[in-house]
């Protein structure tokens, strides 16, 4: 990574930030109660904002993606709360949270085929299809729920959102896991490269001989994936499961995936700087709500930042082209 | 003619709209009765004004998504000018458009100029003006509006007389809403500006090539969203007669919908105020439909994603058949 890469421009905002918060209030901030609540809070967002990132790698967006999480954790939520009654323990638990994580997986595996069909198959723009899609999920969630929520889960299902291993939080061990899947996937498999190739040009990397159309399908049922993956952690950390979960991490998520540099045209983002970026998000979050700082406020220093942190990369971006213009001409005049 | 009559995207709304609303005064005798149809036109002014500004940003091939954020903010302000200073009708539009319109200019710069996505700078512009917004208000409620501005809101035009005895008339809300109607349907038709809106849309690098300057134009089609969104507040305010800060959350996707229902493509250069005005009049009339017919509002939310993924399918199914008739010239794709 160059020195003025986006990423580490991000990195040096992160450490920039993280300094800056335990400097202000060092008794608060950096108590292993304060970084255990971060480290339990950021995973759901972090999660899918990945599965945003992938999507918008090839240049499409999902705003269907935190619905698909609400649908397919209220399915989960609705197999765990039929199935379990007190007399049950043991190993009946266990299969009925394994029939559960089966139940989301499969609901989101579906949204994500719904998406992934229309885009990639039918040919329609992803903003539009998600768009409906979106308003779909969330009319079939409010009809499964009649818009309450639905909770009576066994205890031993809370460990996953709830539960630690030694002092580190289990979500954030999950979306560990995933972050190096998902990089893993996208750097090292020919999918991940399929994925690039198609957000920089569809057309070329389709006359290359890919078959864009499954590489495409396979980007949304990875989003919904990851989203289910998200909407366990959800339901399990809140006991519950309900329609509006969520639901303030679409744009969020949009937010933090361009911030961690990703084009929201296609075919140029890095893991590591989602990752990055959600970590920028939460410590400002939680270190302004420390110091006592208003939440809105909070919304507007995010905003601000996402702004700021365009204009840089737009201003670099141009001085670099400029240079490198310079360059050339320093050649031309040689060889003239 | 009749052929293209047949093709275009308007008519198919259009007869889908009267589909559905044949299919609501079937089951309710109360949806055709002319109260509730001006109700339900009055409630949608302010949907139909916010889509009218979208459907421009839409035409360039951009999206506004800070827009639910900026109704939001623009009526905080107009509330709280009348209530402080009290002022005249005149002053509390000024002060909405004039905000709106500037906010409008700040994102058109940054969209055009930095040559940032429009989705990406709407997006922390809404943050910031959420946030802003929320943090003056701390989210409480402005009444005491004057009184003068409750007697605009109550002024009907055309008054007459029912059959069930009802006294009914124009409210003034639906007629800013027409005036705003023809007044972008002018603007897109006959100016040098709305042809430029759409040879942006259509194909930017040609739009360069013949002069149009492209960042002047985005700057202008958000500054009027801007100019809208302030027509809009004063417009929902005279409605509710108080401002609720949250009023407006989720509002952006709700317009975004009502214009490609309308039939605008979202990669740009096709729509029409015609489209948007059907789109929203059918979302307007699907949600009263649902509630004059007793039937459980999470079907609107079920019917309208899936009204929305079949009309965009449909479009594109379409297009591509039209497209393997033509004669080829290019290499398949």
């Amino acid at each position: 990574m160059s020195k003025t890469s986006k990423e580490m421009i991000l990195l040096y905002v992160f450490i920039g930030l993280f300094v800056l918060m335990a400097a202000i209030s060092p008794a608060k901030f950096l108590s292993l109660g304060n970084l255990q609540s971060m480290a339990t809070q950021l995973p759901e967002l972090g999660l899918i904002a990945l599965g945003m990132m992938v999507v918008i790698l090839t240049g499409g967006i999902d705003l269907s993606i935190t619905y698909t999480a609400a649908l397919s954790g209220i399915a989960g939520a609705l197999v765990l709360s039929t199935g379990y009654n007190a007399g049950i323990e043991g190993a009946a638990v266990m299969i009925l949270i394994i029939k559960a994580l089966l139940a989301t997986l499969i609901t989101a595996l579906l949204c994500g085929s719904l998406n992934g069909f229309l885009v990639s198959y039918v040919g329609v723009s992803p903003i539009l299809v998600t768009l409906g899609t979106m308003t779909l999920f969330e009319g079939v969630s409010v009809w499964l729920t009649k818009g309450g929520a639905v909770s009576g889960f066994p205890e031993q299902f809370q460990w996953i959102g709830n539960g630690y291993l030694g002092f580190v939080p289990v979500p954030i061990l999950i979306f560990i896991v995933f972050a190096i899947v998902t990089g893993i996937l996208l750097e090292r498999t020919a999918w991940g490269r399929s994925v690039y190739m198609f957000g920089c040009n569809p057309i070329a990397t389709y006359f290359s001989g890919i078959n864009t159309k499954k590489v495409v399908m396979f980007v949304y049922l990875y989003a919904a994936i990851l989203a289910a993956v998200a909407a366990i952690i959800m339901i399990s950390r809140y006991n519950s499961a309900k329609v509006d979960y969520g639901s303030s991490y679409l744009l969020q998520s949009v937010a933090i995936v361009v911030l961690g540099g990703t084009d929201i045209a296609g075919g140029y983002g890095k893991v590591i700087g989602t990752v990055v970026a959600v970590g920028i998000v939460q410590v400002l979050s939680s270190g302004l709500n420390l110091i006592g700082i208003n939440r809105f406020i909070v919304d507007v220093t995010m905003g601000a930042l996402l702004i700021a942190v365009l204009l840089l990369n737009y201003f670099i971006g141009k001085r670099k082209q400029e240079k490198g213009v310079r360059k050339e001409a320093k050649k031309t005049s040689i060889a003239a | 003619m009749m052929k293209q009559l047949t093709k275009s995207k308007e008519l198919w709304i259009f007869i889908m709209l009267i589909v559905l609303s044949v299919l609501i005064s079937v089951r309710s005798s109360v949806f055709l009765r002319p109260d509730n149809l001006i109700d339900l036109l009055k409630n949608n002014a302010v949907l139909g004004i916010m889509a009218l500004g979208m459907t421009l940003v839409i035409i360039t091939g951009g999206i506004d998504v800070s827009v639910g954020a900026v109704v939001a903010l623009l009526t905080v302000l107009a509330g709280k000018f009348m209530v402080t200073f009290s002022g005249n009708l005149l002053l509390v539009f000024l002060v909405a458009i004039a905000s709106g319109i500037l906010i409008g200019i700040i994102n058109g710069t940054l969209i055009a100029l930095a040559n940032i996505p429009a989705i990406v700078v709407t997006l922390g512009s809404m943050s910031i003006i959420n946030g802003l917004m929320l943090y003056y208000t701390n989210g409480s409620w402005i009444n005491d509006l004057p009184t003068w501005f409750i007697d605009f809101g109550k002024i009907t035009f055309f008054k007459f007389t029912d059959a069930s005895g009802n006294m009914v008339g124009i409210p003034i809300q639906i007629v800013i809403f027409l005036i705003m109607i023809f007044l972008t349907w002018a603007l897109l038709k006959y100016t040098l500006i709305g042809r430029a809106v759409y040879a942006i849309g259509g194909n930017p690098v040609s739009a360069k090539r013949v002069g149009i300057n492209i960042g002047r134009t985005l700057i202008f089609v958000y500054a009027y969203m801007g100019f809208l969104a302030g027509v809009a507040a004063v417009t929902h305010t005279s409605i509710m007669r108080q401002v609720d800060p949250n009023a407006f959350l989720g509002f952006e996707l709700q317009v975004v919908a009502a214009v490609v229902v309308g039939g605008a493509s979202i990669t740009g250069g096709s729509g029409s105020v015609i489209g948007t005005v059907l789109g929203v009049l059918f979302m307007a009339v699907l949600n009263n439909g649902l509630i004059l017919t007793h039937i459980p509002t999470f079907w609107q939310k079920i019917i309208v994603g899936l009204i929305i993924i079949l009309a965009v399918s449909f479009d594109v199914i379409q297009r591509k058949r039209m497209e393997k008739s033509l004669p080829r010239v290019d290499v398949e794709y």
